[in-house]
């Protein structure tokens, strides 16, 4: 009962705009690996090669998942979700006109998810006690930080196995950073989730990444095992710490 | 000369041909409404499931019988049709929405052309034992073709609002056309969600289709008169809400009722364009935009 995904040698953009230039990474089966790197990096373009919004030209990604190896490179989006991989994408994309609780049903739209979504729609009410507030008013209504947490919470309504997280941190203040991060710190431990979290913001990120990737123009220009080793790195150094 | 009995008299009737100009609408509701598809063939193909329902009839079906039996059929033609609008038009982007436009018009030509060409230019009607017949309450006498129409109205407008609120394809179709990347991600095509609600939409129609034949005679070209009335009511009901959608089809007989009571039946017809040029001018999201 594990799972894994490997990235190799992935090349992929948009037309002729080649933005990753060969990645090769690996997400083990329940760690919280962090995708880090600046503003237009390619963070989210792997994010959409992984969810299969974007194809790749070049090098493969295997999900291998109970025993069972996929090639994510030929499904369609809503075949990979079928997998149990979820994200949390740039911009939330939540149905703004549909009530919170409208929101997360359709978090549920998958057939494994839909035998559960009492108990999991349960579970976002507890941990987000104001989507349950909310749930009956429109997704559009709400500020941004509550947004993220429907954007996460809907997320979560697919009983993935895998989440995946593009940039949580975007928009919001800086205390709502904190308790988005720290949210899907406690997710992960609850549902034994694995998580892959694009994040500009390092120290937040940290909190709860195991390890993680530093992605610079399309390349992973460094890859730690721990997080102290990325924290000491020459290169975190001179990206996020000024020195 | 305006007694209050007339008065009385002009409303009811405005709310029973209310429930038909919503049960007519229904289908647009979803196809325009929800999907953001330019259906200027719907009224067309309320026309064809009206002489379907006549061609059922004449080997004696009732016409709410030919009803359930036609909805299948139209279900797949939606289906189709909405296929082909996405293989040609929606999926190369852009400029879909007029030449989607053009497409539909094209369609609803063929649909006229082919009945013309079936069926000939007279008129044609169904019988039923609730044709002809009316209901007597006090001095009013109320045909009971319109009290058939008010139940199905009713039955469409609450089967309709509990399938898109209650179930995961319902739910599907209300979120498409807000994001259809997003629905991607939540594991649901977003090619097929449309197009299973085209169908929908289709079926709805036809119902609608038969209740039009119930209601009135038949002609090919009868498009004409409803194609501004079923965008007028959806348009006012604020796209794609069910129950909208009922209470627009309300307000627009009432009022075309009430014009024909004090100013002649010659200003009834202009009722509805006035009223969309009205709503669109003052209220664009319509009355009840979520
Ligand atoms: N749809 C698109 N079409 C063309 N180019 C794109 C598209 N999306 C992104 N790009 C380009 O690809 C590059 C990488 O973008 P990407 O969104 O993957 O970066 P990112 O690391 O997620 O950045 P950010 O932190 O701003 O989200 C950028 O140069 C961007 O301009
Ligand atoms: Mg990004």
């Amino acid at each position: 009962m594990a799972v894994k995904i490997t990235v190799q040698e992935l090349h992929a953009g948009y037309g002729a705009v080649q933005v990753l230039h060969g990645i090769s990474i690996e997400v083990r089966d329940g760690e919280t690996l962090a995708l880090l790197g600046t503003n237009g990096n390619g963070k989210s373009t792997l994010m959409k090669c992984l969810i299969g919004d974007v194809r790749p030209n070049l090098g493969q990604i295997t999900l291998e998942i109970d025993g069972v190896r996929l090639d994510l490179a030929q499904l369609s989006t809503n075949q990979i979700v079928d997998f149990g991989i979820s994200i949390v994408p740039e911009g939330r994309r939540l149905f703004p006109q549909l009530t919170v609780e409208e929101n997360l049903q359709l978090g549920a739209y998958r057939k494994a998810a839909r035998a559960k979504i009492s108990e999991n729609l349960d579970y976002c009410y507890d941990a987000f006690s104001i989507l349950k507030e909310k749930r009956h008013q429109p997704a559009g209504s709400m500020s941004g930080g509550q947004q993220q947490m429907l954007a996460i919470a809907r997320a979560l309504m697919s009983s993935p196995r895998i989440l995946l997280v593009d940039e949580p941190s975007v928009g919001l203040a800086p205390i709502m950073v904190s308790q988005a991060i720290a949210k899907i710190g406690e997710l992960k431990e609850r549902f034994g989730l694995t998580v892959v979290m694009a994040e500009q913001n390092f120290q937040e990120a940290m909190r709860i990444a195991d390890r993680g990737y530093v992605l610079v123009h399309g390349e992973i220009a460094l890859a730690a095992e721990t997080a102290a080793e990325l924290k000491n790195s020459d290169l975190i150094q001179q990206l996020y710490l000024g020195t | 000369m305006f007694s209050f009995e007339l008065l009385f008299e002009a409303v009811v009737f405005g709310l029973l041909v209310g429930c038909f100009y919503a049960a007519i609408s229904l289908g647009l509701s979803i196809a325009f409404g929800l999907l953001d598809v330019p259906h200027i063939a719907h009224a067309a193909f309320l026309v064809l499931a009206a002489y379907m329902t006549f061609l059922l009839g004449s080997y004696g079906l009732d016409p709410l019988v030919a009803a359930v039996l036609i909805v299948i059929p139209f279900f797949f033609f939606g289906v189709l049709v909405y296929r082909f609008y996405y293989e040609a038009f929606e999926k190369r982007g852009a400029d879909a929405g007029v030449r989607g436009i053009a497409f539909f018009f094209g369609i609803a030509f063929l649909v006229q052309v082919f009945l013309s060409m079936k069926f000939g230019l007279d008129q044609r009607t169904v019988s039923a034992p609730y044709i002809g017949r009316s209901l007597e309450l006090g001095d009013m006498r109320i045909p009971w073709r319109l009290i058939v129409v008010l139940c199905v109205a009713i039955a469409l407008t609450v089967g309709l609002k509990l399938y898109l609120s209650k179930t995961f394809q319902g739910r599907a179709i209300r979120a498409v056309a807000q994001d259809a990347w997003a629905l991607r991600i939540v594991g649901a095509n977003p090619v097929l969600t449309k197009q299973w609600a085209f169908g929908i939409a289709t079926a709805a129609a036809a119902i609608g289709g038969a209740l039009l034949i119930i209601v009135s005679p038949v002609e090919p070209s009868l498009d004409r008169v409803y194609i501004g009335r079923t965008f007028c009511v959806v348009v006012l009901a604020g796209l794609g809400s069910m129950s909208g959608t009922l209470v627009a089809g309300l307000i627009l007989g009432v009022i075309e009722s009430l014009v024909l009571t004090m100013f002649g039946a010659s200003w009834a017809p202009a009722v509805a364009y006035g009223l969309l040029l009205l709503v669109l001018a003052i209220r664009p999201q319509g009355l009840f935009r979520q």
